[in-house]
């Protein structure tokens, strides 16, 4: 029983984990909570279902589709939304982003409906349901470990661009400090895009697992993942990559256990009193640097 | 008296004498009524963005606070309102220092997202405590207000019973507020709360205990969101966990944010515009055969156009300019450079 929780834990965990390393790496770089985000990965489902159902593609070729799609939204949302405001309050910043996030929820609500609707089973590869390992009691199916794989090499894949590539020192030189990495000749806007760009595909991919781990994608599944994708990233210290790893995990696993020994009417109520508690007590994070507020 | 005020008074006369005619229209009424309600939260929520400079995201969960709570008096225990508005004031109060006195030693961003999860935690309470508020069913059946007016003759009587008391009652509500929220603007504590906005730093140096007036700010703030959902309960007579979610506490703030950040007058206009707004919104959106969800995205849309063209508001208070004030910057200068060479000599002495 125990290491069932574990299992599912660390399953959603590695998604939660995907989407936080987004809010994270905005947040790094310009300072503002990106509401919007959670909305993203929404979309990043619905394209994929989208791209399935009416365009008839396959499912790893609709997958990159919504990526690029996400990685497009994400561009524009800065551009369209963030960009004006740069030199603008902090609570200026953050009241586009909720007004985005509402904004964006709703066009989805008017394009794909309310109601909630199942991942079509025929596009997915027919082992995903299979079980993997059996061990006693505890099963790992195959869906579980090709998320783990898929987290795992994209968490690789955006430590080697931050800390290897030209363009992720130049993210790392802006999020420590924006006039003197224009001084050296980074092209501030460019980065802050490519930054966005990185982040929502992260996001894209991370809705679309869950909508294959859940057989379920609906408008408004971006608002309660971006808050908890929002909480990782604060529970390990906002503004620190791997922090935002570790935090997904952490609260993952957190959850699977409130919900599985306390109780699971508060399954979500997990994630906001861990977040309290970790920003009360702790408020730069597990591994989090402290902050000076530029507010 | 300019024109500008005799204009607004003879607004306010108008508006308050409209349920009295006897043709007057319920669903005018109804819609007053909601401002009112909106206007009474908005002045509320004015105290912690407006004049201490946090930003509250989980306003709504002291406004359902206050609302399940006068619920539960009037099912339970049969309370006259104006017995359990000062209890559920007091209950919204209570609540609202004990998230604000841990917290609010955070700044920005981070209070701003505490006070979000505090306010989810309100509606997951809501939701699961069945035993205490029915969960999602809601809770129905409660008691409206009811106004003593046998003194009135009999064709008044009728007029005002049926549709009127709960109009004059969040009236009164309003005027109330609206003259603590002037008189506190003006006062000692108006003035510390203005102080730490525009620098908390030089406020601090200045002997302002930043964290004290804070939480007193926070639970002011809250105990009148708390009487706003009192009526509310009151009047709707039913409530469900669904009204209190996220989305009521950003209507809200756009409607403080709309109007002027830290200005009362511009939180009443706000919540006018707003509430009329949706109205009209959804009568011109119906009437184009759309569904209710385009309201919503004219709503978000709205929002991020006034954040970039009007950041400060229609109607900015006078000190709020984004900017520190200069004298409160020199002053914080001076201090600093007061304070820094402090350790020098000590080390080149030894």
């Amino acid at each position: 029983m125990l290491e069932q929780q574990l299992i599912n834990g660390l399953t959603l965990g590695l998604i939660y984990a995907l989407i936080a390393v987004g809010y994270t790496m905005v947040y790094g770089v310009i300072q503002l909570i990106n509401f919007a985000h959670g909305e993203i990965y929404m979309l990043g489902a619905f394209f994929c279902v989208t791209f399935i159902t009416a365009a008839g593609l396959p499912f790893y070729a609709a997958i990159l589709m919504a990526i690029l799609c996400c990685m497009l939204c994400g561009i524009l949302l800065d551009i369209i939304a963030y960009r004006p405001l740069r030199k603008a309050p902090r609570l200026a910043a953050l009241i586009t982003a909720i007004g985005m996030s509402i904004f964006l929820q709703n066009v989805a609500l008017i394009i794909w409906g309310s109601r909630s609707r199942p991942f079509p089973q025929s596009a997915l590869p027919p082992f995903f349901r299979e079980k993997a390992l059996v061990i006693g009691d505890v099963s790992l199916t195959w869906l579980q470990l090709f998320i783990f794989a898929v987290a795992i090499i994209m968490m690789i894949g955006l430590y080697l661009t931050i800390n290897k590539t030209r363009i992720g020192t130049a993210m790392r030189a802006l999020a420590q400090n924006k006039t003197a990495a224009s001084l050296m000749g980074i092209n501030v806007n460019y980065v802050i895009s490519f930054t966005f760009a990185l982040g929502s595909a992260m996001g894209a991919v991370a809705g679309i697992l869950v909508s294959v781990y859940y057989n379920t994608l609906y408008p408004t599944m971006g608002y309660t993942a971006g808050v908890k994708a929002f909480a990782a990233a604060v529970l390990g210290g906002i503004g620190s990559v791997p922090g935002a790893m570790v935090g997904g995990v952490v609260l993952g696993v957190a959850e699977a256990l409130g919900a599985g020994y306390v109780s699971s009417l508060y399954r979500d109520g997990v994630a906001y009193a861990v977040m309290i508690a970790v920003i009360i007590f702790r408020p730069s994070g597990i591994l989090g640097r402290s902050v000076v507020d530029k507010a | 008296m300019n024109i500008g005020k005799s204009l607004t008074l003879l607004i306010v006369a108008a508006a308050l004498t409209y349920p009295l005619v006897p043709q007057s229209s319920d669903y005018i009424i109804h819609v007053m009524t909601l401002a009112m309600v909106y206007m009474i939260l908005a002045m509320g929520l004015n105290i912690v963005p407006g004049f201490c400079g946090l930003l509250d995201l989980g306003y709504v969960g002291f406004y359902g606070i206050g609302a399940y709570t006068a619920g539960l008096l009037t099912i339970h225990y049969d309370m006259s309102f104006w017995v359990i508005v000062p209890l559920a004031a007091l209950n919204g109060a209570l609540w609202g220092a004990l998230l604000g006195a841990p917290t609010l030693r955070l700044t920005g961003d981070y209070f701003a997202i505490v006070t979000f999860g505090f306010s989810e935690l309100v509606v997951l309470f809501l939701t699961n405590e069945i035993w205490l508020t029915r969960g999602p069913l809601g809770l129905p059946g409660i008691q409206p207000i009811t106004v003593n007016l046998t003194w009135l003759n009999e064709a008044w009587y009728f007029q005002f019973y049926d549709k009127t008391p709960n109009f004059y009652v969040v009236a009164l509500l309003v005027g109330l507020v609206f003259f603590i929220m002037r008189r506190m603007e003006d006062s000692r504590l108006g003035r510390a709360w203005y102080a730490i906005r525009e620098d908390p730093l030089a406020a601090a140096s200045c002997g302002v205990n930043i964290l004290n007036y804070k939480v007193i700010a926070f639970a002011i703030s809250a105990a009148i969101g708390a009487v706003g959902g009192c009526f509310y309960a009151r009047w709707s007579m039913f409530l469900s966990p669904d009204m209190f979610k996220f989305w009521e506490s950003f209507l809200v703030l756009c409607m403080v944010v709309l109007g002027g950040l830290g200005n009362i007058k511009g939180a009443l206009i706000g919540a006018v515009i707003l509430v009329c707004l949706g109205e009209v919104l959804r009568e011109v959106l119906t009437s184009f055969g759309l569904p209710p969800e385009t309201r919503f995205m004219a709503y978000g849309l709205i929002m991020v156009l006034i954040m970039r063209f009007k950041p400060a508001g229609f109607f900015p208070a006078i000190a709020s300019s984004g900017r520190s004030n200069p004298l409160l910057l020199d002053l914080q200068k001076r201090l600093t450079a007061r304070n820094a060479p402090k350790e020098e000599p000590r080390d080149a002495a030894a």
